[in-house]
């Protein structure tokens, strides 16, 4: 298995500005969803791990193969492709070993893995959670605090509204306007990443 | 609106952020009464599955204020005098730099600007101060005195001048003159918005303290009402703070990470943290020309985390959806200013300066300055101006075919242009002039018709162009 260290120069590959950072989140939500996908098919944290870092190395060097186009979207949806296949080729078969020549890993990010599949379901669960968990914590620094809360306490932790306005002592008519505009945010922005992930 | 009404519209408005302060307000109280305005409210902000989703994947999250990076309290608390030296005068608060410190005139996140006299030259100086806390670092210092030098060589009438640059017991400064009045942003404050003319002379003036520094290739980068100064009782305008920004930026960033201040004037290619030109300075004028228009500035929300996702990914609101009676050529100079693409902006702060002066010209004298053609040309940026546009090209097609059709029919009768004259003339008058010949009856419904079209044109296009103030 490499060393860590190899992960940034691989990263230079990545000359575009947007696609760096499209890279940057690509890997905040996928590197969580591969180890729970792991932890679930019973492998140990450490192992986990691995195996994140390893599906991410080999997504990586595939990015030498990316041909950039005029399209902006075209890198995000593409390598949302490679890595979902990796994933699960990796969950069912095992990741490719680091010394398999460059052909074998080519195939294996192209094999199409079964849609039908358990893995499958689960994938799309634990990809869609983390990148909620990702985009709230992107558009949470655009809140106040109390605006925050009134989201948080009703619509995630369930309190009722009433009970929200006096714990956070507003009116019921603003927490409701509140949490309205936060979700509305959250849905945009969870939006912008899952755009597109309809061709996949 | 009223409070009591039920107004599904009102909810979109405030889904797509449209709702000013008061009407938000408004909207809540509403909100306050009306369960079935709640409900809606619900369904319309996000689908079902959407909200469902939201709870069972975030409540596994800890993400409360406390998992966040506070943003640390900003340092707007008055800063100490500890550093003045001791003075024999009691009239003074200290001494400073060989000044004599009469008052503290303000004081901002990157220092305190203090009120000096200076007793070998007998006269008052304003001395801005560098906050221990960027001076702590050497680079900063550094920069400081760079860009504080570099700011000193714009030599201009709207650019405050620099008197000097130093260094007192560790803690750089700069000595600019001092001047009596008020800033933009208080003037704003007092009077709120400003009218026409008004606007164009401080955005005019403004613009040509821009392009001064900018020809020496130096960009402010904190464009707004605050550091644009206007002094008592003469029509000038002033732009302080030149080239400081930087030195705050780089010290404030690498300190904590945190945004400091408001950042609400930012072009969006500051906002992202990407490189800057002359461009950014642009849209910040355009920022300052819309706050003089509606009273605040074009971006605002509740963090500054907000403000910067709204620069970067909103539209601002039209002006004359906040203010009518704003002319429709400045919302056009403004709007070109705030596109989000530099390169779609004005290509300098000295063709917004000329611009804004002619717009000034024709305000002063509507009856004899027509308002500068550019605005016919570029200014139309939008759906309908182009639609206008296309009539103009339709029609002036369809006259071109009218006429081109005109010259062709004589020929087409194979008989030669005397022949066709002869008998043309013939069906009228045997001494008919050739200009009296190209108004046959036959013609004459479908000419005046043409010409109907070209003048409801002409007096679309007129009204296109705004009431002349």
């Amino acid at each position: 298995m490499n060393s860590p260290e190899t992960r940034p120069s691989l990263l230079l590959r990545v000359r575009n500005r947007e696609d760096r950072e499209a890279w940057a989140e690509f890997s905040e939500i996928y590197r969580p969803v591969i180890q729970r996908l792991a932890r679930l098919k019973g492998m140990q944290d450490a192992d986990s791990e691995d195996l994140a870092q390893q599906v991410l190395l080999t997504v990586a060097s595939a990015i030498e193969r990316f041909e950039p186009d005029d399209s902006r979207a075209r890198f995000r949806t593409w390598i949302k492709t490679i890595a979902r296949n990796a994933i699960l080729n990796a969950l069912t078969r095992g990741a490719p070993d680091q010394a398999t020549g460059a052909a074998d890993m080519q195939a294996f990010l192209e094999q199409r893995p079964d849609p039908g599949s358990t893995e499958s379901a689960q994938f799309q669960h634990e990809y869609r959670r983390e990148v909620f968990l990702w985009a709230s914590r992107q558009i949470r620094p655009e809140f106040s605090e109390e605006t925050w809360q009134s989201f948080w306490l009703t619509a995630v932790e369930g309190l009722d509204v009433d009970a929200a306005a006096e714990q956070l002592e507003r009116t019921r008519g603003s927490v409701y306007a509140s949490r309205s505009r936060v979700m509305r945010r959250l849905k945009q922005k969870v939006e912008e990443f899952t755009d597109g992930d309809d061709d996949l | 609106m009223n409070i009591s009404t039920c107004n599904p519209e009102i909810i979109e408005q405030f889904l797509a952020e449209q709702l000013d302060e008061q009407q938000r307000a408004t909207f809540e109280r509403h909100l306050d009464e009306c369960d079935d305005c709640c409900r809606l409210l619900h369904e319309r902000t996000a689908e079902a599955t959407l909200w469902n989703d939201a709870r069972s994947f975030l409540s596994s999250a800890e993400l409360t204020a406390d998992a966040l990076p506070k943003p640390s309290p900003r340092e707007t608390s008055p800063t100490s005098l500890d550093f003045l030296a001791p003075t024999d005068d009691p009239r003074m608060l200290g001494r400073f730099a060989g000044y004599e410190i009469c008052g503290v005139i303000g004081s901002g996140g990157m220092g305190i600007v203090l009120k000096g006299f200076d007793l070998a030259l007998n006269r008052y100086a304003a001395i801005k101060v560098l906050a221990p806390h960027y001076a702590s670092s050497g680079a900063a210092r550094q920069r400081f005195a760079r860009e504080a030098q570099a700011a000193a060589a714009v030599v201009h009438d709207n650019v405050i001048a620099i008197h000097g640059v130093s260094e007192c017991n560790g803690l750089p400064y700069l000595v600019m003159p001092y001047v009596k009045g008020v800033s933009l942003q208080k003037r704003i404050d007092r009077n709120g918005p400003l009218t026409t003319s008004e606007m164009l002379r401080i955005a005019m003036q403004t613009a040509r303290g821009l392009a001064a520094a900018h020809d020496q290739g130096l960009v402010h980068r904190d464009i707004k009402p605050a550091n644009i100064l206007l002094p008592e009782n003469v029509e000038r305008v002033m732009i302080t703070d030149f080239g400081l920004a930087r030195a705050a930026d780089d010290a404030s960033l690498t300190r904590s990470g945190v945004i400091a201040g408001t950042p609400q004037y930012m072009s969006p290619e500051q906002a992202r943290g990407e490189g800057i030109d002359h461009r950014s300075d642009l849209f910040s004028l355009g920022s300052v020309m819309y706050a003089m228009a509606t009273g605040h500035p074009p971006f605002r929300a509740e963090t500054p985390y907000g403000v910067l996702r709204r620069i970067t990914d909103s539209d601002h609101r039209p002006v004359q959806e906040i203010r009518s009676d704003t002319p429709t050529w400045m919302c056009e100079i403004i709007d070109r200013l705030l596109n989000k693409n530099a390169a779609e902006r004005f290509s300098s702060a000295k063709e917004v300066a000329t611009l804004l002066e002619d717009c000034l010209a024709h305000v002063q004298q509507p009856a004899t300055v027509p308002l500068p053609f550019v605005l016919n040309r570029n200014g139309r940026r939008n759906g309908g101006r182009r639609a206008v546009a296309g009539i103009i090209i339709g029609v002036a097609g369809v006259f071109l075919a009218w006429a081109a059709l005109f010259q062709e029919s004589p020929p087409a009768d194979m008989s030669g242009p005397a022949a066709s004259q002869k008998k043309i003339g013939s069906l009228s008058n045997e001494t008919a002039t050739p200009a009296e010949l190209v108004t046959p009856t036959d013609l004459e419904w479908s000419a005046s018709d043409e010409l109907n079209t070209i003048e409801s044109t002409l007096r679309e296009l007129k009204q296109e162009l705004g009431p002349v103030p």
